[in-house]
């Protein structure tokens, strides 16, 4: 095992770096630029029961330090995914985690089910009930402990695969969210995912985005999440996965820290395609100088 | 196959062609050598958080340079346009699919605004393989001409230069003997490439068109610059990326 490797519950990853979903599509694109396998994982675009076109018009609206996107889960259905990108996944060599989106309880168990007939080529399931960009499902059942605990439970029912439920910020007690998630038997949560924004036109007075609001991601979101990751990790008993604004190596570093057992690389990416291969190069130099291994890191963090 | 890269690129000159537009040359001999027209690059612009794309120009395949232009329109690209030469950025490229020009006697390039760089990169590809290419090229005035060529079709909005009207004015001008063995390549706002894709269809020829939407990552991951093409699928149309199965279309499958 490397400096590097790190275990989420009972998956291995060999390295805390996994793709975020919504930011690598399943892996292809970025395949031209580096070679997957260095990777911890790849969680895959946000997947539905049926194939959804995403939201009309502007989806897209740069910020200060990040941008906000409003795709609205555009995906081509689980079943066209099993066919036609699930193998692609398993083949690259990373840690093939599934992104389950849903608008309903049914939807999600639907997918479960289908994706459990799969489960010989997938390390986990992540639950996505943290989309701000779909009307209903996903954040809606995602701001309700009850509905989170319900939700998990049914799905803990149907499968031994790891549930990654991830969560979103966008809610007063991240750790209430959270304690629910695990209650309901979740192996672990994933925080955070996007922060509701809202950019205008000033000339026209009408919003940058044609869906109005949108996800916020980027470097500005760090600081939230790692809180929400710090505060999660004191309550906690499953591993928490953390994920907002992760930019270089020492942000690696700190999301572990405050709580993390690995980490998900999004927005970044769509900026410099091949970051997470100078991320994983930075981090080993890191093990290296300072004469440790990554895992050790995870929960160390010495409040005042 | 080769890995893609991200490259560390110089600004090798720069000059403005009009008050608000500049053309930009960069030193990058793997882009210079291996963009066709109607690609596109992806450069680091300053404070701004996204890079920005930009249709390829020209390239100086002796030199290792390739050209884009940029004209201002907000922060990014007034920041882009304040560049000096010898300042390194951050580039991916070449990006997107180009223009499909073989099988076609006489190709016809028409476009506007920003549309008339990668005209004239397929003008410059063309006429180098001795092809028979009409341009044809719509500004709001005299003072937005830029790039133009004394061969060039030329039309202004306002008539103070060329033909009066939009470029449909200048496209009925031409003699087109056989159209289909004719291509159209347009690139320009969307409604000129509406209009464009249009003329095209009653007259049959072939159009493409070089789409534009707001894009974050150029790389086909987000999917974020969606365009909307027809689809059998029970919607009727289907959104693809920009980025990656584009900009170029042919202009039948778009959805206007």
């Amino acid at each position: 095992m490397g400096a590097l490797s790190v275990n989420v519950g009972n998956v291995s990853l060999k390295s805390p770096i996994i793709l975020a979903s919504g930011t690598c599509n399943f892996g292809r694109e970025l395949a031209e630029y580096y070679d997957l396998s260095i990777l911890g994982g790849i969680s895959s675009k946000g997947l539905t029961i049926k194939p959804r076109a995403g939201n009309p018009g502007v989806r897209v609206a740069e910020c200060d330090s990040g941008m906000l996107n409003s795709v609205g889960l555009q995906n081509p259905g689980v079943d066209y995914f099993i066919e036609n990108d699930l193998d692609f996944m398993k083949d690259s060599g990373a840690a093939v985690i599934v992104n389950v989106a849903g608008h309903s309880y049914e939807d999600y168990i639907d997918m479960v089910n289908k994706l459990n007939e799969h489960k010989d080529k997938i390390d986990a399931l992540e639950i996505n009930l943290s989309c701000p960009n779909v009307k209903e499902g996903c954040m809606t059942i995602g701001s309700d402990p009850a509905a989170i605990k319900l939700i998990t439970s049914k799905m803990r029912a149907l499968t031994d695969l790891p549930l990654w439920i991830k969560l979103t910020p966008n809610v007063t007690d991240i750790k209430a969210t959270a304690l629910a998630a695990q209650e309901g038997g979740a192996d672990a949560v994933v925080l955070i995912n996007t922060l509701m924004g809202m950019r205008i036109n000033i000339k026209t007075r009408r919003p940058v985005l044609t869906n109005n609001t949108g996800g916020y991601s980027g470097p500005a979101v760090k600081p939230v999440a790692i809180r929400m990751v710090a505060e999660c990790s004191q309550v906690l008993d499953i591993p928490i996965i953390g994920c907002g604004g992760i930019a270089d190596y020492q942000d690696v570093v700190e999301f572990m820290i405050a709580g993390a057992s690995a980490v998900e690389i999004g927005t970044a990416c769509l900026i410099h395609p091949a970051l997470p291969v100078k991320i994983t190069d930075d981090l080993k130099k890191y093990c290296e100088d300072n004469e440790l291994i990554l895992k050790d890191l995870t929960c160390t963090l010495q409040r005042w | 196959m080769d890995l893609k890269k991200e490259y560390r690129i110089k600004l090798v000159s720069k000059e403005f062609l009009n008050s608000d537009t500049c053309y930009l040359g960069f030193e990058c001999p793997d882009i210079a050598n291996t963009a066709v027209p109607g690609q596109f690059v992806n450069i680091s612009a300053g404070t701004v958080f996204f890079k920005r794309p930009f249709g390829i120009a020209s390239t100086d395949k002796e030199n290792g340079i390739f050209y884009i232009g940029v004209k201002v329109v907000g922060k990014g690209t007034s920041e882009i346009s304040q560049f000096e030469p010898g300042l390194m950025v951050d580039c991916l490229g070449p990006l997107g699919n180009g223009f499909d020009l073989d099988g076609f006697d006489t190709v016809i390039l028409t476009g506007g605004g920003t549309g008339v760089f990668p005209i004239n990169f397929a003008y410059e590809t063309l006429t180098a393989l001795g092809k028979n290419v009409i341009v044809c090229e719509g500004f709001r005035n005299a003072s937005q001409v830029i790039l133009n060529k004394p061969s060039y079709i030329l039309t202004t909005d306002c008539g103070d230069c060329g033909i009066k009207g939009t470029v449909i004015a200048g496209l009925d001008t031409i003699d087109i003997s056989d159209p289909a063995k004719t291509l159209i390549c347009c690139v320009g706002p969307i409604p000129m490439m509406k209009a464009v894709s249009a003329w095209t269809g009653e007259k049959g020829i072939k159009c493409l068109v070089s789409m534009e939407q707001r894009m974050a990552c150029g790389a086909g991951i987000c999917l974020c610059c969606t365009v909307k093409v027809k689809d059998e699928g029970p919607d009727g149309f289907k959104n693809v990326r920009c980025c990656k199965d584009g900009p170029v279309f042919d202009s039948t499958e778009v959805v206007w």
